[in-house]
C-alpha cells in the first residue's frame, strides 16, 4: 500500500478504554512472572530478564517510528523518506545492532548494548546517507520534506526545493537524524532483548538439559538469536500498522502516534518474553 | 599479532565480497523489477499502458533476500553437517537458493499478469525464458557472496551465531541497503526516463511508464543495464561499507576500554557520516537551486 | 503497491479451508509421531505435508485479512504470524506429545491478543483483525513444526536440540549440530514466513481466482519441502530423506505444471515473443 491508497487509520489519540485494558493485561502479564518468580519456577534474574525484554520491545517500537520510510512513493521520487518497507529497514538495523552486541556480549552486558546501538546507527547512517547520494547524484534531486515548511534542526526552508506535482524527495536533514536515532534505539532494545534471553538461558539452560555450560551455549545463543528476531519483527510490524505504512520522520504528523504503539507493544512484549522464558522451566512430559 | 592481521585481511575481504553482494542484489531486483518501483509496473496496464516488463513481486526486498541467504546458509549448513567440504557447500547452497528464486520469480511473474487480465495485460511467456535465467544468475553471485561472509563471520572470526541465523540478519540487511539506495534510481530515472531530469515524477503521471525502447520494445535486461552503471555500485559500496566496518571496528577496537573501544570509534564514524550527509544536502541546494522562487513573507519584503 | 486489493467472490468458503487446514496439519504432524512408536524415520515427510496444508489454509486467512487494506505491504502479515509463531512453536515443543496441540494454543492466545493490540489499542479498525492474526499466529506455529518434524523426525525439545558430530569416526553430542543449536529453525522460518504470504501477494489484482491462488499456495509450500527435504539428510536416515524429497519433487512438479496451467487459463493472453499489445488502437 502507498501512502496514497492507504486508507487512514484515525487521529493520534490514543482509545481509553482498549488502552486501559492493554494495560491490565500487561500487569496480569508481569504478575504471572512474578508469581513464578515467588512460586520458585524463575529466579529473581528471569523476571529482570523479563523487565528487560519489555523494555526492549518498547525502544524497538519507538524507534520503528523515527525511521523515515517513503514506500512506493519514494522510489518514484514523489515522496520523502527511504523507498522500501517500514518494517524491514528498521529490521535491518535493528538486526545488525543485533548481530554487534551478541558479538560483543562476552565483554560484558552494557559495552554489548552501547555497539549494538551504534551497529544500527551505523547502518542506518550509511544507508541514509547512501539514499541522499543516489537522489543527489545520481539523479540530480535536492532533499525537500513534504510535512514542514523548515527543518526543525537546520531551518532550511523546504517548500521551494519540491519539484512540482510531488510531496518532496530525497532524505531532508531532520529525516536522516531520525534514521540514525531510529537506528540507535532500535539496535539498543533488540540488543537488550537478546541479552535479556541469552543470560536467561545461559543460566537455566545447563540445569534443564543436564549438561554443562559451554555444550548447551549453542542452543542458548540460537534459541535467544531467533527469539529476539522474531520478537523484532513482532514489534516492527505493528508499529508498521501504526503509522499505516509510511512516515517522514520525527517531524511527521504521524510520529504522534506513537504512545498508543507503545502500550501495544508492551503488552506484546511481555507475552512473547513470558512465553520465551517458559522454555527454561521444566515440563513433566 | 598474527591474528590481528588475519582478522583485518578477514574484514577487508567480507567488506568486498559485500560490495559484489550489494551490486548483484540491486542489479537482480531491478531485472526482476521487485520492490516498491514494481508497483508501477504493476499500475501501468491499469491505466492502459500495456508493456513487456518483469514483474518479480515475491515479496519486499529484504524479506525475500533474508530467505535467499537464510536458506543458501541452511543448506550449506546441513551439508556441512554431512561433512561436506565448506566451499562445495556454500556453492551447493547458493545453488538451490538462486533455484528456489528462480521458482518464486516465474510464479511472481505468471501471478501477477495472469490477475492483470481485466485490464488486457497478456502474459509473455518470452519474457519468463529470457529475463529468469539473468535474474537467477544474479541472485547466485549475491547470495553466494553473502552466505560466504556469513561462513567467514562464523568460522573465522568466532561470531556465536549459527550460519543461518547469522543468513537472516544479513540477508535482511542486504535487502535493506539495495533496495533503500536502488530503488529510486530504478524507479525514478529508469521507469519514468521521459521526465524531466533533476525532478521528482509528478503524482499524475504515475504508471505512465517507458515501454518502448531506442528501437523496439524496452526489456528488462535494459533495466539492469541500466541501473548497474550506477545504482548498483552505490548499493554495493553502501553494504560493503556497513559489512567492513561492522567487522573492522569489532576486530580492531573492540578490546580497548573493556568493550566501549568499538563503540566510540563507531560514534566517531556515524558522526563522520552524517557531516557528509549535510554536506551533499547542502550542496545540492547550492548548485541546484531551489524549483521556484522562494515565498517571501511580507517583513522580509520589507527589510 | 499501489494495486487496489479485491477480494473475488471464493467457491470454497474461507471458513471451511480454516477447519480442513487445522485438522488436517495437526493430523499430519501427529503422523511423524509414528516415527517414535515404530523406532523408524520414514514417516517424518507427513510433517511437510501438514505445513503444506496450513500455508494453504495461510493463504485464505491473508487473503481475507488483505482485503480490507492493512496500510502496509502484503509481506508484513507472513512476517508477524511468524514471528509470533515460532515463539508459540519452540515453547509448544516442551510439551512432549502434547507439542503441535500446545503450540496451537500458545498461539492461539497470543495471536489474538495482538489482533486486539492492532485492532483496538492501534485503532485499525478491521473486524476480522482478531481472528486473522489468531489464525495467522497457529498457522506460524505448525508450519515450522511441521517443516522441524519433516526435517528431524521429531517435534520434542529434547530431540530437537540434541545432535552428535563425528570426531575421527566416534559419534560426539554437540548442540551445535542439532536443529535448533545449528539455527535451522532460522531456515523453517523464512521458508514459511515467504511461502505464506507469496501466492497471496503474487495472484494480486482484479483477476484474481481463488484456485488459482491456492494451488499456487501448495506449490509454494512444496518447494519449501523440497529444502526441508535436503537439510533433512543432516538428520534423518538417507532412506527417509530421500522419500521425503520424492514426495517434495513430484507435488512441487504437479502443483507448478498446474499452476502454469490455470494462469494460462486466467491471463488476458499468453503470447511468445510477440510485440507490445496496445489497448488504444
Amino acid at each position: 500500500m502507498s501512502a496514497i491508497a492507504a486508507k487512514p487509520a484515525g487521529g493520534a489519540e490514543m482509545p481509553k478504554g482498549p488502552a486501559a485494558i492493554a494495560i491490565v493485561l500487561l500487569l496480569v502479564v508481569v504478575g504471572i512472572g512474578y508469581y513464578m518468580t515467588m512460586a520458585g519456577f524463575f529466579t529473581m534474574a528471569i523476571f529482570y530478564s523479563l523487565i528487560g525484554i519489555i523494555v526492549g520491545g518498547m525502544l524497538v517500537t519507538f524507534s520503528v517510528h523515527l525511521v523515515p520510510v517513503g514506500g512506493a512513493p519514494a522510489a518514484m521520487g514523489q515522496a520523502p523518506g527511504i523507498a522500501t518497507g517500514v518494517t524491514m529497514l528498521a529490521a535491518g538495523a535493528g538486526l545488525a545492532g543485533l548481530f554487534k552486541g551478541a558479538w560483543a556480549a562476552q565483554f560484558g552486558y552494557l559495552p554489548a548494548l552501547g555497539t549494538g546501538a551504534i551497529g544500527g546507527a551505523l547502518l542506518m547512517a550509511l544507508t541514509c546517507m547512501f539514499v541522499n547520494v543516489t537522489y543527489v547524484y545520481g539523479m540530480g534531486i535536492p532533499s525537500a520534506s513534504g510535512k514542514v515548511r523548515n527543518d526543525p534542526i537546520t531551518g532550511d526552508s523546504q517548500d521551494e526545493y519540491k519539484s512540482q506535482g510531488t510531496e518532496g524527495h530525497g532524505l531532508p536533514f531532520i529525516s536522516y537524524v531520525g534514521g540514525v536515532l531510529g537506528g540507535l534505539i532500535g539496535g539498543f532494545g533488540g540488543t537488550l532483548i537478546y541479552i535479556s534471553l541469552y543470560d536467561a538461558y545461559v543460566n537455566g539452560l545447563p540445569t534443564l538439559m543436564g549438561g554443562t555450560t559451554e555444550s548447551i551455549m549453542p542452543i542458548a545463543v540460537s534459541v535467544a538469536g531467533i527469539f529476539a528476531i522474531g520478537m523484532f519483527l513482532v514489534n516492527a510490524v505493528l508499529t508498521a500498522y501504526n503509522i499505516t505504512g509510511t512516515i517522514e520522520g520525527p517531524h511527521d504528523p504521524k510520529f504522534k502516534r506513537f504512545p498508543r504503539a507503545i502500550v501495544a507493544s508492551a503488552v506484546a512484549s511481555a507475552l512473547t518474553g513470558l512465553l520465551a522464558l517458559m522454555i527454561i522451566v521444566p515440563m513433566p512430559f | 599479532m598474527e591474528n590481528i592481521v588475519l582478522s583485518i585481511g578477514v574484514a577487508a575481504f567480507a567488506g568486498a565480497l559485500a560490495a559484489v553482494a550489494g551490486a548483484a542484489e540491486d542489479t537482480e531486483s531491478n531485472i526482476g523489477s521487485q520492490g516498491d518501483p514494481n508497483s508501477q509496473v504493476q499500475l501501468a496496464p491499469q491505466m492502459g499502458y500495456m508493456h513487456r516488463i518483469f514483474n518479480k513481486a515475491v515479496a519486499g526486498e529484504p524479506p525475500s533476500w533474508a530467505l535467499w541467504i537464510a536458506l543458501g546458509a541452511g543448506v550449506a549448513w546441513a551439508f556441512m553437517a554431512m561433512n561436506v567440504n565448506p566451499v562445495l557447500a556454500i556453492i551447493l547452497g547458493s545453488v538451490l537458493a538462486s533455484f528456489v528464486q528462480g521458482v518464486y520469480a516465474t510464479t511472481a511473474y505468471l501471478g501477477r499478469t495472469a490477475s492483470l487480465a481485466k485490464f488486457g495485460q497478456p502474459v509473455y511467456v518470452d519474457i519468463l525464458k529470457s529475463v529468469t535465467p539473468v535474474t537467477t544468475a544474479h541472485a547466485f553471485v549475491a547470495i553466494f557472496a553473502t552466505v560466504t561472509i556469513c561462513y567467514l563471520m562464523n568460522a573465522v572470526l568466532g561470531h556465536p551465531f549459527p550460519l543461518p541465523i547469522l543468513g537472516i540478519i544479513w540477508g535482511i540487511a542486504l535487502g535493506a541497503a539495495g533496495s533503500a539506495v536502488g530503488n529510486p534510481y530504478y524507479g525514478k530515472e529508469r521507469q519514468y526516463q521521459n521526465q524531466k531530469f533533476g525532478a521528482g515524477v509528478p503524482i499524475s503521471a504515475s504508471g505512465n511508464i517507458v515501454r518502448y525502447a531506442e528501437a523496439g520494445e524496452r526489456s528488462s535486461l535494459d533495466n539492469g543495464w541500466f541501473t548497474a552503471k550506477y545504482a548498483g555500485p552505490a548499493s554495493g559500496i553502501c553494504f560493503g561499507l556497513i559489512v567492513f566496518f561492522e567487522l573492522w571496528r569489532h576486530l580492531i577496537f573492540e578490546h580497548y576500554f573493556g568493550g566501549w573501544g568499538s563503540v566510540i570509534v563507531g560514534g566517531i564514524i556515524v558522526l563522520l557520516i552524517t557531516i557528509m550527509a549535510r554536506f551533499i544536502e547542502v550542496w545540492a541546494r547550492k548548485t541546484y537551486g531551489p524549483y521556484t522562487a522562494p515565498e517571501k513573507k511580507p517583513d522580509e519584503e520589507a527589510a | 503497491m499501489t494495486v487496489k486489493v479485491e477480494a473475488s467472490a471464493d467457491a470454497i468458503p474461507h471458513n471451511t479451508l480454516l477447519i480442513v487446514g487445522l485438522i488436517g496439519s495437526i493430523v499430519c504432524i501427529y503422523l511423524t509421531y509414528l516415527n517414535t512408536i515404530t523406532g523408524l524415520d520414514v514417516f517424518s515427510f507427513f510433517g511437510g505435508i501438514g505445513a503444506i496444508i496450513a500455508l494453504i489454509w495461510g493463504t485464505s486467512t491473508i487473503k481475507r485479512l488483505c482485503s480490507y487494506g492493512i496500510g502496509t505491504g502484503v509481506p508484513s502479515a507472513g512476517m508477524v504470524a511468524f514471528g509470533a509463531g515460532i515463539i508459540a512453536m519452540l515453547v509448544g515443543t516442551k510439551f512432549g506429545i502434547m507439542s503441535p496441540v500446545a503450540a496451537l494454543i500458545i498461539a492461539a492466545v497470543s495471536g489474538a491478543i495482538f489482533g486486539y493490540l492492532a485492532d483496538s489499542v492501534l485503532n485499525m479498525k478491521i473486524p476480522v483483525l482478531v481472528q486473522s492474526l489468531a489464525e495467522l499466529s497457529i498457522i506460524g506455529a505448525l508450519t515450522i513444526m511441521g517443516f522441524t518434524a519433516m526435517a528431524t523426525g521429531d517435534f520434542t525439545f529434547g530431540v530437537l536440540t540434541a545432535g552428535t558430530i563425528s570426531i575421527f569416526g566416534f559419534a560426539v553430542p554437540a548442540a551445535q549440530a542439532s536443529f535448533v543449536g545449528g539455527g535451522i529453525t532460522a531456515v523453517a522460518f523464512m521458508l514459511g514466513g515467504i511461502a505464506i504470504q507469496h501466492p497471496f501477494n503474487a495472484a494480486l489484482g482484479p483477476s484474481n481466482t481463488q484456485d488459482r491462488t491456492l494451488m499456487l499456495a501448495a506449490e509454494c509450500g512444496f518447494l519449501s519441502m523440497i529444502m526441508m527435504a535436503i537439510i533433512s539428510f543432516a538428520f534423518i536416515s538417507m532412506g527417509s530423506a530421500l522419500l521425503g524429497l520424492l514426495i517434495a519433487i513430484i507435488g512441487w512438479g504437479y502443483t507448478y505444471a498446474q499452476f502454469i496451467d490455470l494462469s494460462k487459463r486466467d491471463a488476458a493472453d499468453w503470447l511468445d515473443a510477440k510485440m507490445i499489445v496496445e489497448t488504444e488502437d
